[in-house]
């Protein structure tokens, strides 16, 4: 059944008669269906008696039973099917092909990062540089360790990143919130590696490169815990993890003693609080602020900024 | 076509229609429109259901925001409004079991019908208003697949056209 036929009709004079025949005979009508407009123009005439004379349902029936075998109703049919599906197929090509650039790695093959440096502020905020530069542009970075969206934030613009603090175009302030716990198996991941990281920027900040591979590291597929998985990194592994992106043995010791971790959890209740603030209580990570704002993070965002 | 009356019930069924076609058309042009325009932030959302292997992830997230688009477009200008419609209700079915199964799971994650997504806080989930607002976008879908003939379309255009040369 096609569903244009009786949809498109025309209804005769008949329709405004208070009969149920004369109604349904005038809807099955249309321009091209002589007989169609006939029933319906003598169901108007004929008013109540229209309904004994031709039974609506029946006329109705067979008037689109003429109509699915018209051959130029079919034919329009099928061509406008046509149409749509090819519309259909090529605007999904068109965006798969401009999807695949939207979201390659962005600077792929340039690596860690070799020149910058990381301090933590007393409220435990990270701020990664390269010392002496004068950078371009300054982001607040906002993420949870336990969040797969930071981990694909990073895995698309971690490299380009990395290139941008190296040039000395950037400076990059890490806020770690830990609203993700209660998704972690510990229950406690996302506040303990927060620890982790303010210990190997208290620690090895100095250490050109380490907090970013750090960082890299705990967003890495191999090491970030799955979200209501079955087990996530202890103290000591994410320590043994610091010590293979060549963190010193100061913030190893620090990690595995889970020192900073209580302080983790203070900052990030702040940094929550002020992630709120900036996004209208949409918070949610990965978050980029620039100038007091969220940025929204398409293709370009970084390049634009230090261009 | 000679003059024509129409009736009062076509009149209201008409605007239904057309009401209903624009409706749905502008809501996949938008959702659709965000999330192709934030490709990573849509990777996101459909990973932050955790209902699709990670193969599977890039391609629907690749390929979800366009077929919205395509959806959107041939609702607006009313070409094959019962095949866009039919599509529109599976899509709408499915994005109902998907925010439904978050839910149910205890997931925190912002639906990204509208773009964005991913996690968000807990008690920061909309669950139920993402659901009945898919279900109303669901019964349009419906009503245009079973009357599909609305004024404006380039179907009901191709159709009487089709009938005059005929």
């Amino acid at each position: 059944m096609n569903g244009y036929g009786e949809d498109s009709a025309v209804a005769q004079s008949g329709s405004k008669s208070p009969g149920k025949g004369s109604t349904s005979g005038g809807r099955a009508a249309n321009g091209k269906s002589t007989t169609g407009k006939a029933g319906g123009g003598s169901a108007g005439s004929a008013g109540k008696s229209g309904r004994t004379t031709a039974p609506a349902g029946k006329s109705r029936q067979s008037v689109a039973a003429a109509r699915r075998s018209s051959p130029s109703n079919n034919r329009t049919q099928l061509i406008i099917g046509g149409i749509a599906i090819v519309v259909i197929i090529g605007i999904v090509v068109f965006g798969v092909v401009l999807n695949r650039q939207q979201t390659a790695t962005q600077a792929e093959g340039y690596g860690a990062s070799t020149q910058s440096v990381a301090t933590a502020s007393a409220d435990g905020v990270v701020t990664v540089s390269k010392p002496g530069s004068t950078p371009k542009a300054t982001i607040d970075v906002y993420e949870d360790a336990m969040c797969p969206a930071c981990a694909e934030l990073e895995r698309q613009y971690g490299q380009q990143i990395n290139q941008q603090l190296d040039n000395g175009n950037l400076t990059v302030n890490y806020h770690m919130v830990n609203f993700l716990n209660p998704r972690s198996p510990s229950g406690d991941y996302s506040t303990r590696a927060a620890g982790a990281l303010l210990c190997v920027a208290q620690n090895s900040g100095s250490q050109p490169g380490v907090y970013m591979a750090y960082h890299s590291a705990l967003f890495s597929p191999d090491h970030q815990p799955e979200e209501g998985g079955s087990s996530d990194l202890t103290n000591q592994q994410l320590a043994d993890l610091a010590t293979s992106v060549g963190a010193n043995e100061a913030a190893a010791g620090c990690i595995s003693l889970g020192q900073q971790t209580q302080a983790a959890a203070t900052a990030a209740t702040a940094f929550l609080a002020t992630l709120n603030q900036v996004t209208g209580g949409q918070a949610q990570t990965p978050t980029v602020v620039h100038n007091g704002a969220p940025l929204s993070l398409t293709t370009n965002w970084l390049s634009t900024l230090v261009s | 076509m000679t003059t024509r009356t129409v009736s009062r019930p076509e009149r209201i069924r008409d605007a239904v229609g057309v009401l209903a076609r624009l409706i749905l058309a502008g809501v996949f042009l938008v959702s659709g429109g965000l999330k192709a325009w934030d490709a990573r932030e849509t990777i996101v959302a459909v990973r932050a259901y955790q209902l699709l292997p990670e193969s599977l992830v890039g391609p629907v997230a690749a390929i979800l925001p366009y077929f919205e688009l395509a959806l959107g477009l041939l609702l607006l200008i009313g070409l094959a409004t019962r095949l866009a419609a039919v599509l529109a209700a599976v899509v709408m079915v499915m994005f109902i079991a998907a925010v439904a199964s978050a839910a149910a799971r205890g997931l925190s994650i912002d639906c990204g019908c509208f773009g964005g997504g991913g996690q968000v806080e807990p008690g920061q989930t909309a669950y139920t208003a993402e659901i009945l607002r898919d279900a109303g976008l669901l019964a349009l879908a419906v009503y245009l697949a079973i009357r599909p003939d609305t004024p404006w379309s380039v179907d009901r255009f191709a159709h009487r056209r089709a009938a005059h040369a005929a």
